[in-house]
């Protein structure tokens, strides 16, 4: 048995979402080998995050950012495919989960990590994130969202953030932005903001982040902590990774731009599910499964990522007695395990193999 | 005098002039006179809730005040609401990485108790992360602490 193979089938084991050697892992994985590449942060050997790509069904996987000295994070393909967005931070910072947006320098590179350049110095255009036709970036700063030229870097125009405080991301369509705000007295409210107005709809209120959209920019996917959930082991298992018991385990959720309807993705009681991403045909999505809460893994060393169906909606992994009550007709459609890493991003154009 | 009797005695002495410096202090020191734009001496109000807990995640907590003295600057109306960073730590040790400039030489949050602080505003432009705000129906501007005195004087 190879190395590879023994890894995915301990993921398999572990997930327990899927009987082990269930053949729609297998056949999932098939499915997805050709669909493009993901971009994803790892902690490396040397102990310091690089950025790696590869294939959807974990293959190919290959470090496109072997720089010892420093730590990239946070890759995202430009819409085109072409170019990557990444902070660099030193080596020996700790990441934050909730601020890597604004830590270190800007870096924009080839797709394949080639021609990596410094786009912006420490701290400068914080949270960047691509507009549709690449030729813009909107940065979430202290003072507003600024939607700058990406060749001039001049700032083009200015809104009130409205309490959005990270996890800023420009629609596909261009149309909006979401965030993580402060909205109405509650943090940790995902909202979307019209990006013409500057309008602000909550989507999803107490113990919500990470958001990113569906490429019709219809909907969001986010990460949710549920206040209340039950623990049947009266909180052993979070003890049993330095969790408080009755703090809840986060899943992951879709909702409509408009906030009316919302609906479980992905849950499991043990993990927490962060950094949900979907495929650019908005079929299916991938994730991180962390034992420990804020996404980076136990000793912040990244966390398993996991891939699955969108149409297998929602799915639980785990014995999860709790999250089964809650929802009786889960699908638990097959779950692929991935690699440990942390802020997945997926392209299905073609990305030129690193010479 | 035996050597407990005197350590004793030493003890209650110190302990006497202790609390007669915190109950003598004006709150003034060079930080709270320099830092930020505004300068108020103000008295909690109240405190609407426990603190959420900081083991994973900072936040800034709004607090009402009334103001008794306006010593630098200008505030809009005698009640104002003041944001403070990660107030479940002392003043003195709540700076970090993420807050900017914080400090003070308070120790803990009680309602009652008058506070001579230097702050800026408007919050949004000095902290951008979580704030629990009870107070979001109502309007007005949210300043952001940035130094924090005690006044038992």
């Amino acid at each position: 048995m190879s190395a590879t193979t023994f890894g995915i089938l301990c993921g398999v084991l572990a997930l327990g979402a899927t009987i082990p050697g269930d053949a729609r892992v297998a056949r999932l994985a098939k499915e997805v080998r050709a669909k493009g590449w993901i971009v994803y942060s790892a902690r490396t050997e040397r102990g310091d995050w690089d950025l790696f790509l590869m294939r959807p069904d974990g293959s190919e996987q290959r470090n496109i950012s072997t720089t010892p000295a420093f730590s990239e994070l946070g890759g995202r393909f430009s819409p085109d495919g072409k170019k990557l967005l990444y902070r660099r931070i030193p080596k020996n910072s700790r990441i934050n989960h909730d601020v890597w947006g604004a830590m270190g320098e800007l870096i924009v590179a080839n797709a394949d990590g080639t021609g990596a350049t410094v786009y912006g110095n420490a701290g400068e255009f914080p949270w960047a994130s691509w507009s549709p036709d690449g030729k813009q970036l909107a940065c979430l700063t202290k003072t507003g969202i600024e939607m700058c030229d990406f060749a001039t870097k001049k700032v083009l125009r200015k809104l009130d953030r409205k309490g959005i405080y990270q996890q800023l991301f420009w629609s596909p369509d261009g149309q909006w932005l979401t965030g993580t705000a402060n909205h109405y007295g509650e943090s940790w409210t995902v909202v979307r903001m019209n990006a013409s107005t500057g309008e602000v709809n909550p989507l999803a209120k107490f113990q919500n982040c990470t958001p990113d959209w569906s490429p019709d920019s219809k909907r969001l996917i986010y990460s949710s902590r549920p206040a209340h959930q039950e623990e049947p082991d009266g909180g052993k298992l979070a003890r049993s990774v330095g969790q408080s018991p009755g703090y809840g385990w986060t899943q992951l959720w879709i909702v409509d731009g408009d906030g009316r309807r919302n609906s479980l993705v992905y849950g499991e009681d043990s993990r927490h599910i962060y950094g949900g991403a979907l495929s650019p045909d908005g079929r299916y999505v991938v994730f991180t499964r962390s034992s420990v809460d804020g996404g980076l893994g136990i000793g912040d060393k990244g966390a398993p990522m996991a891939l699955m169906r969108l149409e297998d909606a929602p799915t639980i992994g785990g014995e999860s007695k709790a999250l089964r009550k809650l929802f009786p007709h889960t699908k638990d459609g097959p779950v692929l395990p991935l690699p440990d890493g942390w802020e997945p991003h997926w392209t299905y154009a073609a990305v030129q193999e690193k010479k | 005098m035996t050597r407990s009797r005197s350590f004793g005695l030493g003890l209650a002495l110190a302990l006497v002039t202790f609390s007669c410096a915190k109950r003598g202090d004006s709150g003034v020191d060079e930080q709270v006179t320099t830092l930020g734009t505004i300068e108020v001496t103000a008295k909690l109000v109240e405190i609407r809730d426990p603190f959420p807990p900081n083991d994973l995640y900072n936040y800034a907590y709004v607090l009402k005040y009334k103001v008794l003295a306006v010593d630098r600057g200008k505030v809009d109306g005698d009640e104002i609401l003041v944001a403070h960073y990660n107030p479940l730590k002392p003043r003195s040790s709540a700076q970090d990485e993420f807050s900017g400039k914080v400090g003070g030489r308070l120790d803990r949050f009680r309602a009652g108790d008058v506070h001579r602080m230097a702050l800026e505003a408007p919050l949004d432009n000095f902290w951008m992360g979580g704030v629990v705000d009870k107070y979001f129906d109502q309007k007005g501007v949210r300043y952001w602490a940035v130094w924090t005195n005690l006044k038992t004087d």
